[in-house]
């Protein structure tokens, strides 16, 4: 030690070699520190430039214009323009003469398809593009006879050429298209026949069929999330709130109380799988609810919210001093009167905070909508509600999964938009809640 | 007379009789609303609630119970012999109920009516045809006695309802005159209201307890059921897995559980050190800029749902390593994997670990850092040193709540771990968990009473036993060590 | 004021440990100390007194450079520890503190065991080259620090099941134990009962034979027990600095004399 009678004395300049050392190890350490903040940053942002990358392509799709003569022998051959004879005509009939008609138009524009069969040529444009036409007719008979230029969905494939997951290569190995189809394309979109413009039938139309990812939308999830996002909140918001304030502000703390609260920490972080497994079994096997139905999932969501609801209403309702409470019995109030009038609009802000993020959670959820039946192709949007609650839906993240589940690389884009979709929901949401919480939130 | 048109009429009545007691309440005392114990509102609430409430337990009861009895009556009639092979009595029970859904659909089309049906013979007429023009098909020839259940099905689920609203506006009308007569000024109603919401709340409150009593009924219940169906301890030693569509499957837990601990492990190693790591940097060393900007973006981590991490695994993450790493290293060729799923968890769980981690190390008191930097210590060494030893407790049970989430996440490793049950030390080889395998047994083709489904719940059981008993010993470490400084 | 006892120790060494000249204190906008200049002396006990909010816990961990880890704070001036100048840029707060040891108001022990506690000083320095050494530290410390044999049995038992006192005079063991030629102590008494005070303060004027001791107290009693000078500071500013009998017997500053007969503070 250097501390006894002979007092020798220690520069504290100029650190020795044993601070050096020190000092190199505390500046490897906070290295590492910055490393990891730069890791999870990293991370975070090739994660969402991926989903981009991938996804912003499902918000621009390729467009065929074309001018169509609705011919009346080919549509309405009985001549009374009465929807329900003209429904016998098909969409194989449809597609035929839209078929024709471009067939029409590439020549009257001076395109060469000889290398190409008129059927190849049909195939340029989407499957849908019929059952779209259709639908116009016959909910418009008088259409029948004009001629109108209609803008129809490209198929597939070409859609593919147009954003790159379709070559020349790849073409011709394809069974459903060929280089020389491409090369037309390519001539259409000189012209102008042909163009690519901003999709809103991504986020409005329903789901389609594997062979047609052109078509899929997004508009039944939409709406069966929007359903579900109502019933959580409909529900997890009273229950959470009424459960809070008797846990908070009425029970006696005795045994019972607290084996509520550790209910409540537990539920808060059982998997949500579990979740589905407790739907299926109560709400649709001895609930007899039908399968899939937005009300199902609804509840599901709700049960695994709840807890999520309750601890964030108690944190705001213990922050509220109990000097409010005092002074609100202090003048005469009841108990209640002075949580309902006082305490509680006191503690809405947070409460409200806490429940938008967990509706916010919720709607990203997937497993246990997948286990209450939310597998099959939903192609109906439900009716509006009461009614459409009981009626077979689907949501955002579960059609994400569907579309992953499909073969044709068209349907990776169609997920990913939809996840820039789902992601642009929850920052909505949460920005209302951070705005709510700096607007509003005391501190005490 | 439809449900809706009930809950209307109920409607209508509680609003009736609030304005009714409120106006009784008032008047005496000659319209002075001061000499009265509450608040007229409360008189009027009163009656509302005498209405409503009782009638509405009535109601929701005989919707609940009305189906069960109807049912248990009208199969009773059925005779065993008209049962045919390869169905049972639920089978029955369904056609029944759709018969009669479709012959209220044939005379609401107009093409029967009353009359005709009640004198329809099946020994004459067709019933099949009859019923497919209202759109229903059944699976074979109508049995004539299953034909006079959905007949009798109908009549009698028309009178029950016809009774259950008798009841039930009865109920409400007793109600009111039973709140009514008691209205004075000194009644105090206010209590009465208030006792009638205390219970509401009370009622909110036990719906935590139903989840979970309902999560661990249901889930024992068709256990229970598996396990009369395939031996318990073949399930929980077995190491292979290997359902049959056609019987005679494998179903041990081992390899699921395998493959689940692996990709937990691997997201932990990779979330913990960075998790933690964020965390100290953050709150002992970054400035308040980097803090401000740092934070909210590790934050978004968390507020990304795991769909978008499974579909990250499934076309990015997975691709990447398996050009990258399986393949040049012959390690393997598929693109799901162990490290494709657990990578991706483990990004997902970076958040969760490193602000959890962070709460506990602000915990630790800043006088005990006081006494290191006052000994002459460097902030490492006094971070390694004093601080992360005062707050092991509470990072392991952090550690521990990350190894919960990531053995009950689903979508990630449905995405990008693969569907094949393995027991393989390669990390880069697809190895399946249990989650997956709970979601592929619930949504696959097979009977719900078979093996093969009911597996699931019994897969169910053990991963909720086994994240509730990781989750108590957390919480049971986190507030043993919070009592350290309190 | 008859009850104050006065120490008439020998001072032995009457070199200039510690010179201040001075030095200002701002915490952000607030100027929190004015123009201090003083000089603490080796081998003696230097109290700081005056009022609540006057400045003398912030001068004290100026003289470790413990203001350094607050944001926001700024100062001015010279300090010299043996005629080297601490706020330097070639001076490393490590070494700085290795030499100028600190006690803290609230008894902080580590949650570690005693030794670990002791020893965690001289570890991190690397003032002890094996086992034999570092146990020798650690007893030096503690019998130093009057706990040893309170202790010497459970070393490795937990520091915190110690008293209020123990910890106390443990913390003031760990702080001895890298050598350092200068102890702070911030108000080392007030979280402690008046028994384990009066051993604290009896083991403050047995360091005094080792080290410079500087002392915060919010006691004037406990700075006329233990203390050969005394400062006195008022409203940021340092007053009055001279013996400790001729502060508490006849100030030159009227403040000084309004501070010992109660009229302010």
């Amino acid at each position: 030690m250097t501390n006894d009678a002979k007092a020798t004395f220690t520069s504290i300049k100029n650190p020795d070699a044993r601070t050096k050392k020190r000092n190199a190890a505390e500046k490897r350490f906070r290295a590492y520190g910055l490393l990891a903040v730069a890791v999870s940053v990293v991370a975070l942002l090739f994660l969402l430039s991926s989903i981009w990358t991938k996804g912003s392509g499902a918000f621009y799709q390729t467009y065929l214009t074309v001018p169509v003569t609705m011919s009346a022998e080919k549509l309405d051959p009985k001549g009374n323009r009465d929807p329900d004879e003209m429904k016998k005509v098909t969409t194989i009939g449809y597609s035929k003469l839209i078929a024709q008609n471009l067939i029409d138009q590439l020549a009257v524009n001076g395109l060469d398809t000889s290398n190409v069969s008129d059927k190849n040529i049909a195939k340029l444009l989407s499957s849908e593009s019929a059952a779209t036409l259709r639908n116009q007719v016959l909910a418009d008979p008088k259409l029948v006879g004009q001629t109108q230029i209609f803008t129809f969905l490209a198929s597939g494939r070409i859609d593919g050429y147009f954003k790159g997951r379709v070559t020349m290569e790849s073409a011709a190995l394809d069974n459903n298209t060929s280089p020389a189809q491409l090369v037309i394309a390519d001539e259409m979109k000189n012209i102008g026949i042909l163009s690519i413009k901003f999709n809103w039938k991504f986020l409005s139309a329903p789901d389609a069929s594997e062979l047609r990812p052109e078509a899929a939308g997004l508009g039944v999830a939409i709406l069966g999330s929007a359903y579900m996002m109502l019933v959580v909140l409909g529900l997890a918001l009273p229950l959470g709130v009424a459960a809070s304030i008797y846990l908070e502000e009425f029970a006696t703390k005795n045994r019972w109380t607290d084996v509520i609260e550790v209910n409540v920490s537990n539920l808060a972080a059982v998997p949500s799988i579990v979740f589905g497994i407790l739907g299926l079994a109560i709400f649709i096997n001895i609930g007899g609810l039908p399968q899939s139905a937005s009300i199902v999932g609804g509840l599901v969501l709700t049960l695994m919210t709840l807890p999520t609801v309750i601890i964030s209403t108690r944190a705001s309702l213990q922050a509220v001093p109990p000097s409010i409470r005092d002074g609100a019995l202090a003048v005469g109030a009841s108990k209640m009167q002075s949580v309902f009038h006082h305490v509680l609009p006191l503690a809405m802000p947070g409460i409200m905070t806490g429940t938008i993020i967990g509706v916010a959670r919720a709607l990203g959820e997937t497993a246990p909508l997948l286990l209450i039946g939310m597998v099959a192709f939903v192609r109906d949007f439900p009716a509006s509600p009461p009614s459409g609650f009981f009626d077979p839906a689907t949501a955002l993240p579960v059609q994400v999964y569907q579309w992953t589940q499909r073969a044709d690389p068209a349907f990776t884009e169609r997920a990913s938009g939809a996840i820039i979709v789902l992601l642009g929901f929850l920052l909505v949401l949460n920005s209302v809640a951070i705005f709510l919480r700096s607007r509003f939130e005391r501190r005490w | 007379m439809s449900l809706g048109i009930l809950i209307l009429i109920l409607g209508f009545l509680t609003l009736g009789g609030f304005f009714l007691g409120r106006l009784r309440a008032v008047s005496m005392v000659d319209y002075d609303a001061r000499k009265l114990h509450s608040l007229p509102n409360f008189y009027g609430g009163m009656v509302a609630i005498f209405i409503a409430l009782p009638a509405f337990f009535v109601l929701c009861a005989w919707t609940l119970l009305q189906p069960v009895l109807i049912e248990q009556r009208v199969i009773s009639n059925i005779a065993i012999v008209d049962i045919t092979e390869g169905s049972n009595r639920t089978l029955v029970m369904a056609d029944v109920r759709r018969i009669a859904e479709g012959l209220d659909r044939a005379l609401a089309l107009g093409g029967l009516s009353e009359q005709d049906l009640l004198k329809f013979d099946t020994t004459q007429s067709d019933a099949n045809a009859l019923l497919a023009t209202a759109g229903v098909a059944l699976g074979g020839e109508v049995q004539p006695s299953v034909f006079d259940a959905a007949r009798h099905y109908r009549l009698t689920s028309k009178s029950a309802q016809l009774v259950m609203f008798v009841c039930v506006l009865s109920v409400a009308l007793l109600g009111f005159a039973l709140a009514y007569r008691r209205i004075s000024a000194q009644m105090r109603a206010r209590n009465v209201v208030e006792a009638v919401v205390l219970w509401g709340l009370v009622a909110a409150s036990m719906v935590a307890i139903l989840t979970t009593v309902g999560i661990i009924a249901s889930m024992l219940f068709e256990a229970y059921n598996f396990f009369k169906m395939y031996p318990i301890l073949e399930f929980f030693t077995s190491p292979v897995w290997n359902p049959q569509f056609s019987g005679g499957s494998e179903l041990g837990i081992l390899p699921l559980l395998w493959g689940t601990l692996y990709v937990s492990f691997v997201a932990l190693v990779v979330a913990v050190p960075t998790g933690l790591f964020a965390a100290i940097y953050l709150s002992e060393y970054a400035g308040p800029k980097l803090r401000a900007t740092a934070k909210p973006a590790i934050e978004i981590l968390a507020g990304i749902p795991s769909i978008v991490y499974g579909l990250f695994a499934l076309v990015t993450i997975g691709p990447m390593l398996r050009d990258y790493f399986a393949r040049p290293l012959g390690l393997g060729d598929s693109s799901s994997s162990v490290i494709t799923a657990g990578l991706a968890m483990g990004i997902m769980l970076i958040p969760f670990i490193s602000s959890l981690s962070d709460d506990i190390i602000n915990a630790v008191p800043q006088n005990l850092r006081d006494g290191s930097y006052a000994l002459g210590a460097t902030q490492s060494e006094t971070i390694r040193q004093v601080v992360l030893p005062a707050a092991l407790p509470g990072i392991v049970g952090a550690v521990l709540m990350g190894a919960s989430r990531a053995i009950g996440e689903t979508m990630i490793v449905v995405l990008g771990a693969g569907a094949s049950a393995k027991l393989s030390i390669n990390p880069f080889d697809a190895m399946t968990t249990i989650t997956v395998k709970i979601v592929s047994q619930l949504t696959g083709d097979t009977e719900f009473n078979s093996p093969e489904t009911l597996v699931a719940f019994a897969l169910g059981l053990t991963l909720f036993v086994f994240t509730l008993l990781l989750n108590i010993a957390a919480l049971a470490i986190v507030r043993k060590y919070r009592e350290q400084y309190e | 004021m008859n009850n104050m006892i006065f120490l008439e120790r020998n001072v032995q060494v009457e070199k200039n440990k510690i010179a201040a000249q001075g030095v200002q204190v701002f915490y952000g906008e607030n100027h929190a100390l004015k123009d201090v200049n003083v000089d603490i002396l080796d081998k003696t006990v230097t109290a700081f007194i005056g009022p609540s909010g006057c400045g003398k816990s912030t001068f004290l961990r100026c003289l470790n450079r413990m203001n350094d880890t607050i944001a926001g704070c700024r100062i001015v001036g010279d300090i010299r520890l043996d005629g080297e100048d601490i706020y330097e840029a070639a001076v490393d707060p490590v070494q700085l503190r290795a030499k100028v040891g600190m006690v803290f108001q609230k008894p902080n022990p580590f949650p570690k065991s005693i030794y670990d506690n002791v020893a965690y000083g001289p570890k991190i320095h690397g003032l002890s080259r094996s086992k034999a050494e570092l146990d020798e530290i650690v007893e030096t410390s503690l019998r130093r620090a009057a706990l040893w044999n309170e202790v010497k049995d459970r070393l490795h038992a937990g520091a915190i099941g110690l008293s209020g006192g123990q910890q106390q005079r443990l913390c003031i063991a760990r702080a001895i134990a890298t050598g350092p030629e200068v102890l702070l102590m911030d108000e080392p008494c007030s979280a402690l009962d008046p028994i384990a005070t009066a051993q604290v303060e009896q083991l403050i004027d047995e360091l005094r034979s080792r080290y410079s001791v500087v002392i915060v107290t919010h006691s004037m009693q406990q700075a006329a027990r233990v203390s050969q000078r005394t400062a006195f500071f008022h409203m940021g500013n340092l007053v009055e600095y001279g013996e400790t009998g001729h502060i508490f017997t006849n100030p030159s500053d009227p403040r000084t004399e309004s501070y010992i007969t109660g009229r302010i503070g």
